[in-house]
């Protein structure tokens, strides 16, 4: 393990090659839209989960509503796509900002909660804004949802077939995974980990842990409207119940399977719980249950997850080229 | 000047309120002890209804009978949730790990797994359908006093969630068992310090927590005639709304707060709509926890 990620260039160029060449590569020679639509799955829940790890991984902060935040942005591109005829240009980003938006409006009182009151608060803010997708049928069209019939296109060229989608989903993943990995191994994101470790130390030494916590939970909540857009674009139709409760689960479910605080771990668990149902599919009913099961090990006999934070940690250190102290294995910092 | 029709949409809103009430009982006994939400309360509740309808459609005994059987599976289930997801992740007993965040969390997070687990698989034994109930065991025949409207269901929720209610205040302050409990809820650590048997404590509090959670379960499903899988999840969250209202470790408070909000979410579905009332709850859980952090009924008390 060490010998591979001393040359630091080495996973992420891999990892590159795997996305943009041999996935869909080896896609392309099934040539069935369910394996395309299967690996855009991948990726949109790859992004869900690393925003999320953004807050509870490395911040600390249970969120049990992120799945809500991805719905506005599904809600949003789908809406600007149909009644506003806005592509694909303007509903992405739109969908993120107005996803980053809401987060920051709710986000402004509620942040002051810790621990608990924080789960159960977010949980309560996912419940409304579902209610409110599920309800506000003039708008939203309720429970029917929104078909979203025209194609992505760039620039005025329309964007055709599972490949091409796959590259634009892929660009769009991988590019904010990217930014998502940059700021949680920078000194923001230690910030971040001093908030995990110990809010009210973190306060004593100045770092204004109400902002920072507003920050990185608005910040989650647009790249959860990113993927909530790409969502909308794949599939071409959105409803309430894509975006509920165990939706929220389902995602806190690949940050703690792959590991609290590690971002490769997030990446890792998103793409065992959605691969896992898919391939068990011939046990038919058995995959929700699989889910859990799995869930539930991983939580019981790998506490630190798939990639625990302490590997995660060692990450960012050679990252930064900072030098503290010798063995940082022996050190072990939060979770056990 | 009182519409009688008002009148009857009160009298709903509290039999709703009663039943969270019900239900929020045993959530907000679990809580006070461990400090820990026990998530798969509402899957205990669920399958306290499915063993009422099993039992009911193999022997079709008498409905106390029916009764007391649910409250021993509800026990039975209070034990093993507390082996299979709490017990693992009290390894350690140290202080540290005691108060750790990160241990309360994983908690939260095995008892969300193994209600996920449990759901799913009373989906794969009986459908996501609705199970229905023989006709005679439903207790929804209607009384009417004056104006208003209610069923034999109503009185009969009432009447268990008072005595459940006055049977735990007993139990948690007259005897060693309660005072145990107490003693668990107030610092687990010096609890242990005076020869107090922790894990006893913890696992009987699930078992009465669980028992009153499943006894839930079958009232309710013989109250609305109807079974299904996912049941538990929207009481689950009322429940827990009404715990967070009422102080997160006080009982009465939750009780009360459980009846203000069926009250207010039956004035909700008069007035607006019912499919907008559930915001009525969230709504409550959002201002409660801004303006009121400590809960409605939590500042100063005892985590009773």
């Amino acid at each position: 393990m060490s010998e591979i990620t001393r040359k630091g260039w080495v996973v992420p160029v891999l990892l590159l090659v795997l996305v943009f060449a041999v996935a869909p590569f080896t896609l392309a020679q099934f040539g069935k839209g369910y394996f395309f639509q299967v690996a855009n799955l991948v990726l949109i829940f790859s992004l869900l989960a690393v925003s999320l790890h953004l807050v509870t991984g490395v911040a600390g902060l249970l969120h049990l509503g992120h799945a809500a935040f991805y719905g506005i942005g599904a809600y949003v591109a789908a809406l600007m796509g149909t009644d506003l005829k806005l592509g694909f240009l303007w509903g992405l980003p739109a969908a993120g900002l107005v996803a980053a938006l809401f987060a920051l409006v709710v986000a402004l009182p509620t942040m002051r909660l810790v621990s608990i009151y924080f789960a159960v608060a977010t949980l309560a803010i996912g419940q409304m804004i579902n209610t409110v997708l599920l309800n506000w049928v003039a708008v939203t069209k309720g429970p029917n949802g929104v078909m979203l019939f025209s194609g992505i296109k760039l620039f005025g060229f329309a964007v055709k077939g599972p490949l091409a989608v796959y590259f634009v989903v892929a660009v769009v993943v991988v590019a904010s995974i990217w930014v998502l990995h940059r700021l949680s191994h920078s000194y923001y994101g230690n910030a971040l980990r001093s908030l995990r470790e110990d809010d009210q130390c973190a306060d004593a030494m100045g770092i204004d842990t109400v902002r920072l916590k507003i920050e990185v939970f608005t910040l989650s909540a647009f790249f959860a409207g990113l993927a909530g857009a790409l969502w909308a674009y794949t599939t071409g139709y959105v409803s309430p119940g894509d975006f509920n409760f165990s939706n929220s689960i389902l995602i806190l479910a690949m940050v703690v399977v792959g590991g609290l605080g590690s971002l490769p771990g997030a990446i890792v668990g998103a793409v065992l719980l959605i691969l896992l149902p898919e391939v068990l599919r011939g046990l038919g009913d058995l995959r929700n249950v699989m889910v859990g099961l799995v869930m539930f090990v991983s939580i019981l006999f790998l506490p630190k997850g798939l990639f625990g934070e302490v590997s995660a940690l060692a990450f960012v250190r050679r990252n930064l080229g900072v030098k503290w102290g010798a063995a940082p294995s022996e050190r072990e910092v939060g979770w056990r | 000047m009182f519409d009688p029709y008002y009148l009857q949409q009160l009298a709903i809103g509290l039999s709703q309120g009663v039943i969270y009430a019900l239900m929020a009982i045993g959530f907000t006994l679990i809580f006070g002890v461990l400090n820990v939400v026990n998530f798969a309360h509402g899957e205990v509740y669920t399958v306290g209804a499915f063993a009422g309808l099993l039992l009911i459609t193999a022997f079709a005994p008498p409905f106390l009978v029916v009764l007391f059987v649910v409250l021993a599976v509800g026990a039975a289930l209070g034990f093993g949730l507390e082996r299979i997801a709490f017990k693992p992740f009290r390894r350690f007993s140290d202080e540290a790990s005691l108060k750790s965040r990160a241990m309360r969390e994983s908690t939260l997070m095995s008892s969300l797994a193994v209600s996920i687990v449990a759901r799913e698989g009373l989906e794969i034994a009986f459908g996501s359908q609705m199970q229905t109930l023989p006709f005679e065991y439903l207790i929804n025949k209607p009384i009417a006093i004056g104006p208003v409207t209610i069923v034999t269901g109503d009185v009969i929720i009432f009447v268990v969630a008072a005595l459940m209610l006055g049977g735990l205040q007993y139990l948690l302050t007259k005897t060693r068992v309660g005072l145990s409990i107490r003693a668990v809820s107030a610092n687990p650590l010096g609890a242990k310090y005076v020869g107090i048997d922790t894990d006893r404590t913890i696992v009987t509090t699930f078992a009465i927590g669980s028992m009153m959670g499943a006894g839930a379960g079958i009232l309710v499903g013989l109250y609305y005639g109807a079974i299904f899988p996912a049941m538990g999840f929207v009481p689950g969250i009322k429940a827990f709304v009404a715990m967070v209202m009422g102080g997160l470790s006080s009982i009465p408070g939750a009780v009360i707060c459980a009846l203000l909000l069926g009250l207010s979410e039956g004035l909700a579905t008069t007035f607006i709509s019912s499919n907008w009332a559930d915001m009525v709850a969230y709504g409550f859980l959002i201002v409660t926890l801004i303006f009121f952090p400590q809960g409605l009924f939590g500042a100063g008390r005892e985590r009773v």
